[in-house]
């Protein structure tokens, strides 16, 4: 299927990276691995709010060493820029000039006070496509609140819908908002660019965290507008299909999830695990098995209490039945699968070593992508990047590193 | 920008719906029982009708609709004149069942040379797992994503927690939709297209925040039983509702002590900073308990972000349709249901300025555009007749 193999998609084109924390850097991680030249602009005085936060290689600190950071910025490069300075601001500027994509994830109105907002980039580069992506999006009452992503969770109305049945609201395990925030600017970003490529115009897309966030949630909104009532929180539970849920197995804290959505599946179920049940007719419809749901949990927990996980999801995939284990962080590391397919990165970075790193996670198989480099150490790029990409000479930079600019 | 959507479920109708959004016009391939979230609601007032599931609707807006069973051969002629059509394949069927229905990348991108082909699957097209089936709670599983949910150290017996929906198929989706625009970019520059492989698991296992590094850079695996190490970020009750609040940086959690009148408590040494209210999180969160409950979510809310303390509301469905923040923005949108029901769904979270959103069609009825869409490839009234009979179309 290799019939090409072309340069990736997206060769050519720069980022000037704008971003911090997590949204903002998912995005700009795409286009990386699409191929963009992503230049992240950071400042020593305030460093990204991940490289301030573990892991950390024997959990000593230092602004290299974040997991979390290096994770989410493979593949880019670093510029250290103080922006509180009118020469920092000048050397971003510049920056603009020669950049396809300009990506914030500020509050709104930030890179405008900044003098970087989309008019200040249009002067600078006509057809530059400028992409803000803040908390609340640039106009609305709320438009300037404050938003970090554990927060966005309960804001969307995930919160209030996920949960264990008669518990308050709960979290989802990550700052959901952030990636989907994400990956909702990549495609902004990509239909823009492909736009430019038709007309030769440029563009501002405003988006915002919490919309992006919302629209993953359209059954429980449609559960409210079309007069069926807001789903209530019912755990790993399913409201058609059943059985549905994650049971413990032999092992400490081991667990394998089971859900089954057809009645075929079922059937295949129940002859091995609860034969009694296989052709009871109460049983044989969703219906009728979200009506003894308890009762089914209670017994395929006591069936998988003395089983592998292993074993169960052998043994009801073999029948085609929908089972796997519940993966942790070692689990993931340690997967043959995973490793098989080529998804893992370890790339050698200057202060962790090699460490393994999320790769990804959609293959072009006649353009390949590929992550060419780790993450960036703090302003790591700034004088290739004044020197090759500005095009200043070195009595320029000099000058700018003597007045303290470029940190 | 023609796009063919051969979804049988939630992800590659979702990749579908990115692009349909963007302004593609996208003909949605349904078997003639009818796509699976058809049978999957919210329906109107609870009562089952396949022509107005919610989760259809909202998937399928912007996109035309045909019924076509790709399991049966009479089929093929159809599939392969509407590929030569199209610029973009997007299906999510498993690996097993690929040539069956036609959709072989190979075979498709002989009929069509700078066709992008996507192909959305739980584990990828190859390696040892491939073949495993999977709906979305043991994706949700097999990323990672559940073992880090649940009720903390107190309730250890209880299991890895799943959040709300279809998100493992959303999830894949976006990552879809996001590699094959970029293929897209590619063909158009190079006249070439190409196979896009998206594995759902991957795609989860690359949103697991900081949890995954935990291993590789410290041999941790962290799990729901941790206790979180700094607070206050956790969900508090209120006189109305719930609120969640956040603390992180030191001069929030002092702004926040003036706003509810108990600045003395930024004094006292087990609350001394975010790690010690971490650690000390069950008596702190007995008095904040307190305090909120003299509070309705919407005063503490927006007196929180006046002064810039980024708390939020547990926002419910019925909180979300009446933001007045989301009505000046005009995000949500209303849409019919083929049956006239008025929907009011979620609109694009982006904002082109020059190109923006529009709900330019309500999704369709089964098998709404067959004819139409037929037609337009050729096919007269005796051919169609006998597509029909044969029971490849609907």
């Amino acid at each position: 299927m290799n019939r090409t193999s072309g340069t990736p998609p997206l060769d050519g084109v720069r980022v000037a990276d704008f971003t911090w924390v997590w949204a903002g850097p998912f995005c700009t991680l795409q286009l990386a691995h699409l191929g963009a030249e992503v230049i992240r602009v950071e400042t020593a005085g305030r460093p990204c709010v991940t490289r301030l936060l573990p892991p950390w290689p024997d959990g000593q600190p230092g602004v290299n060493r974040s997991g979390y950071f290096n994770q989410y910025n493979q593949g880019k490069r670093s510029i250290a820029l103080d922006l509180a300075t009118e020469a920092g601001l000048e050397v971003a500027r510049d920056l603009v000039r020669t950049s396809d994509v300009v990506v914030d994830n500020f509050a709104a109105g930030v890179m405008e006070r900044l003098g970087l907002g989309y008019e200040a980039c249009r002067a600078l580069r006509e057809d530059v496509v400028v992409i803000s992506l803040s908390g609340y999006g640039a106009t609305g009452p709320e438009h300037g609140y404050v938003s970090y992503g554990p927060a966005q969770v309960p804001l969307s109305g995930f919160s209030s819908v996920t949960g264990y049945p008669g518990w308050r609201p709960m979290h989802v395990g990550i700052s959901y908002g952030d990636p989907t925030a994400g990956l909702h600017g990549a495609v902004a970003i990509l239909a823009a660019l492909l736009y430019r490529r038709r007309t030769g115009e440029g563009q501002f897309i405003d988006l915002s965290q919490w919309e992006s966030t919302m629209t993953l949630l359209p059954e429980a909104i449609l559960a409210e507008t079309l007069g069926a009532g807001a789903p209530e929180r019912d755990g790993n539970h399913d409201a058609l299909w059943s059985p549905h849920g994650v049971y413990r197995c032999r092992g400490e804290d081991r667990w394998v999830s089971i859900a089954v959505a057809t009645d075929d599946e079922w059937r295949a179920l129940a002859r091995l695990a609860l034969p009694d049940l296989e052709g009871d007719r109460a049983h044989a419809s969703g219906v009728g098995r979200k009506a003894n749901e308890a009762e089914i949990d209670r017994r395929l927990g006591v069936w998988c209490a003395e089983k592998t996980r292993e074993d169960v999801t052998e043994a009801l995939q073999a029948l085609g039945v929908a089972a796997f284990p519940v993966m942790d962080a070692r689990d993931l590391h340690d997967d043959p699968h995973l490793s098989e397919r080529g998804y893992w990165v370890e790339l050698p970075h200057d202060e962790v070593g090699v460490r393994r790193h999320a790769g990804i996670p959609y293959r072009l198989h006649g353009t390949p992508l590929a992550v060419h480099r780790a993450a960036p150490c703090l302003g790591q790029d700034t004088s290739a990047v004044l020197r090759e990409i500005l095009r200043y000479d070195e009595a320029r930079i000099r000058a700018l590193q003597d007045a303290g600019v470029l940190r | 920008m023609r796009v063919l959507d051969c979804g049988t479920f939630v992800a590659a109708s979702h990749a579908a719906k990115q692009l349909a959004d963007l302004g593609a016009e996208v003909v949605k391939v349904e078997p003639p029982a009818g796509d699976g979230t058809r049978a999957r609601g919210p329906f109107p007032g609870g009562t089952f009708d396949p022509e107005a599931s919610g989760l259809f609707l909202y998937l399928n807006a912007n996109k035309r609709g045909i019924t076509l069973d790709l399991e049966k051969p009479e089929s093929r002629p159809v599939l392969d004149r509407l590929v030569a059509a199209s610029d973009v394949v997007l299906h999510d069927v498993a690996p097993d069942r690929i040539a069956a229905r036609g959709l072989e990348a190979d075979r498709l991108l002989e009929l069509q040379p700078s066709l992008v082909v996507t192909s959305i699957t739980p584990f990828g097209l190859d390696g040892p797992k491939s073949g495993l089936r999977a709906h979305d709670l043991n994706l949700w599983c097999a990323g990672g994503i559940a073992f880090l949910n649940g009720g903390g150290p107190a309730a250890a017996d209880l299991p890895p927690l799943k959040v709300y929906g279809q998100q493992a198929g959303f999830q894949a989706g976006l990552n879809a939709s996001v590699a094959s625009l970029g293929a897209l970019l590619a063909a158009q520059q190079s006249g070439h297209g190409q196979l896009v492989e998206v594995s759902t698991q991957e795609c989860l296992v690359s949103i697991l925040e900081l949890a995954f590094e935990h291993y590789p850079y410290m041999g941790i695996s962290p799990s729901r039983l941790g206790r979180k190490p700094i607070q206050p970020l956790d969900f508090l009750q209120c006189k109305d509702g719930w609120i969640y609040i956040c603390c992180v940086e030191e001069h929030q959690w002092r702004t926040f002590l003036e706003l509810v009148g108990s600045p003395e408590w930024g004094e006292m040494e087990i609350f001394g900073d975010r790690l010690q209210r971490g650690t000390n999180w069950d008596a702190l969160e007995i008095f904040l308990n307190e305090i909120a409950a003299e509070w309705t979510v919407e005063e503490l809310y927006h007196a929180a972000q006046a002064r810039r303390i980024p708390f939020a509301p547990v926002s419910t469905m019925g909180d979300l349709l009446a933001s007045k923040h989301l009505q000046a923005r005009g995000f949500f949108a209303t849409v019919e249901s083929p049956r006239g029901h008025a929907v009011t769904v979620p609109g694009a979270p982006y904002r082109h300025a020059r190109t923006p959103w529009r709900l330019r069609r309500r999704a369709p009825a089964l098998g709404e555009h067959t004819d139409e869409v037929l037609r337009h490839l050729g096919y007269d009234a005796s051919e169609l007749e006998r597509l029909r009979a044969s029971g490849a179309i609907g």
